[in-house]
């Protein structure tokens, strides 16, 4: 039987013959649906994917007028991080000029709002002059990143050790403060970098610590979102779904651990959040396809639930794709045409 | 009340965090004269194996695997109390850290409760880890297993430094080394030499079992 060439979640090369390719695709939809509680793809959906896997070019796209919005968060860091030597605004105009971004993100090395709140008045000059040189969209960008509020970078016992010696209503209680804690910066660079001109604020990588993670952002756009009524808010998520750290915190009256791309929409939406990016987390031991079927599944029922734009990340690690530092073409281009395609979202 | 119900009752009392319950259903079974290490494999552990596999997928939180895991710890030492001194034997020791540049250790925490669950004994010596101390305390602490986490691209390699310093102190072969966190890979545990790579807190402890020859 034929085989057809595809990847596993580490990058690595596999071939699949037609039987096995089938069965990866159904097995990748079934177990997002079977995590989420959702719908898995119809047959006509696999089969697509099945058609996107075996067809022979490595290079594909979505068909023409099926093009979505293009954003790239940390994007003054990426070019950096491959050592090519970019200031921060050379960056942002490599990838509006040069590589087709219809929106950006402004953001300091450290991509942390903690950090960014002490430096904050060398941050906006250098937003205005960034924003004299670009025509697209530029929004400030950092994650809330909760881990920075714990001992012994910051003020707040480390849950993680507390957890440890079986203190766990003084890891929550802790966990709980350092939410006070982000939320008033949040809020503060959120608003400073806002009214020096940013279009927008993006809170990156969310639920990385956890509940309390996302419940923080939550509540800082709340309030940005009364402050700013016309402000774009976008927050990206840091995995598929939201890991319990704390496990009794919830928003609106939902708890928010264990929430899948479906759910946390829906409080997204109800706190004021202007584009929603999901994320589905690529398991490195199974193929693409897998990966890919299962992304798309989730994401599906997210964008189903929206009535806001999403923006689903694809990158290392995410989407459907390997986690390599540079995800190769033929299987990011694959990936993101079934998740145009399928899901029908506004944009990657 | 036959020997399989009373193996459930051990996995619910596990899953339930009913430390009382866990403890009657490990006098009751000893009692009887049921072998405390089938009651261990066959009804305590599946419960902590089960918690894992609930929190990897979201249906159970940090605060009750922990509880999980504290009842678990007292089982044991229930069990291994039981049992003949010649045949009291731990899982293994580990070691475990985040590497040296790298802050992250939610993940690590994870694994080093599951670890503990299980019977091993484990020695977290925190984030931010120097390849020379990791090697220094596996030797003082006898390690069998050296586990390290990175969670970010930039400090991976410092799980190849370690296997390099290893080899160059001519200990490569005194250690079997783990390797996990978010961008590591099976591909890059081939790549550095490490014995094995988890893929998340419950693959963590099957690899640890395998490595030792206990699974």
């Amino acid at each position: 039987m034929k085989k057809y060439r595809t990847r596993k979640g580490d990058g690595s090369f596999i071939e699949l013959n037609e039987n096995e390719l089938k069965a990866e695709l159904e097995q990748g939809t079934s177990d997002a649906a079977d995590r989420g509680k959702i719908s898995p793809l119809s047959k006509e959906e696999l089969q697509y994917l099945f058609e996107l896997f075996t067809y022979p070019s490595k290079f594909i796209s979505v068909e023409m007028g099926n093009e979505v919005i293009l954003s790239y968060d940390a994007a003054t860091l990426k070019v950096r991080r491959v050592g090519v030597s970019t200031h921060r605004i050379q960056s942002l105009q490599v990838y509006e000029k040069l590589l087709g971004a219809d929106m950006l993100e402004f953001d300091h090395v450290d991509y942390s709002i903690k950090p960014v709140k002490p430096i904050i008045t060398f941050e906006q000059p250098e937003l205005e002059q960034a924003l004299l040189v670009t025509t697209l969209p530029l929004y400030y960008g950092a994650q809330p990143n909760l881990g920075l509020y714990n001992q012994p970078d910051g003020p707040c016992p480390n849950p993680g050790e507390l957890y440890a010696a079986g203190k766990i209503s003084e890891a929550q209680d802790s966990q709980e403060k350092a939410v006070e804690y982000a939320v008033s910066d949040m809020v503060q660079v959120g608003s400073e970098m806002y009214e020096s001109g940013a279009d927008g604020i993006n809170f990156d990588t969310t639920g990385a610590a956890g509940d309390t993670d996302f419940l923080a952002t939550l509540k800082a756009v709340e309030i940005l979102r009364k402050k700013f009524p016309d402000m774009c808010i976008e927050v990206g998520m840091a995995g598929e779904f939201i890991l319990g750290m704390h496990g009794g915190l919830s928003y609106d009256d939902v708890r928010l651990a264990g929430l899948y791309p479906h759910k946390q929409i829906e409080l997204a939406q109800k706190a004021g959040v202007s584009i929603f990016g999901p994320v589905c987390n690529t398991k490195t031991d199974r193929s693409i396809p897998w990966n890919s079927a299962r992304a798309v599944t989730y994401i599906k029922e997210c964008v189903k639930n929206s009535k806001i734009p999403i923006h689903a990340n694809m990158g290392m690690g995410v989407g459907g794709l390997p986690m390599v530092d540079h995800p190769p073409t033929d299987v990011v281009s694959r990936a993101s045409k079934a998740m145009v395609e399928i899901t029908r979202l506004d944009g990657l | 009340m036959g020997k399989e119900e009373l193996f459930k009752q051990a996995m619910d009392a596990i899953i339930s965090s009913d430390l009382k319950k866990a403890e009657e259903i490990a006098k009751k079974a000893i009692g009887e004269g049921i072998d405390p290490m089938e009651l261990m494999s066959r009804g305590f552990r599946v419960g902590i194996t089960r918690i894992g596999d609930l929190f990897e997928r979201g249906e159970m939180f940090l605060p009750e695997l922990i509880r999980s895991a504290e009842v678990m710890k007292s089982v044991s030492e229930l069990i291994i109390s039981a049992l003949p001194e010649e045949s009291r034997e731990k899982s293994g020791v580990v070691l475990i850290g985040t590497v040296q540049g790298d802050i992250h250790d939610i993940g690590k925490i994870l694994v080093a409760s599951l670890l503990k669950a299980n019977g091993f004994e484990v020695h977290d010596v925190g984030h931010d880890v120097s390849v020379e101390t990791f090697i220094e305390k596996a030797q003082e602490l006898n390690v069998d297993i050296i586990g390290s986490s990175a969670l970010l691209t930039t400090t991976m390699k410092y799980q190849k430094d370690l296997e390099g310093e290893l080899k160059r102190r001519d200990l490569r072969d005194r250690f079997k080394t783990m390797v996990g966190g978010a961008p590591v890979t099976q591909r890059w545990a081939d790549r550095i030499g490490a014995d094995a790579y988890g893929e998340d807190a419950t693959d963590a402890v099957r690899r640890a079992f395998e490595l030792l020859g206990k699974s």
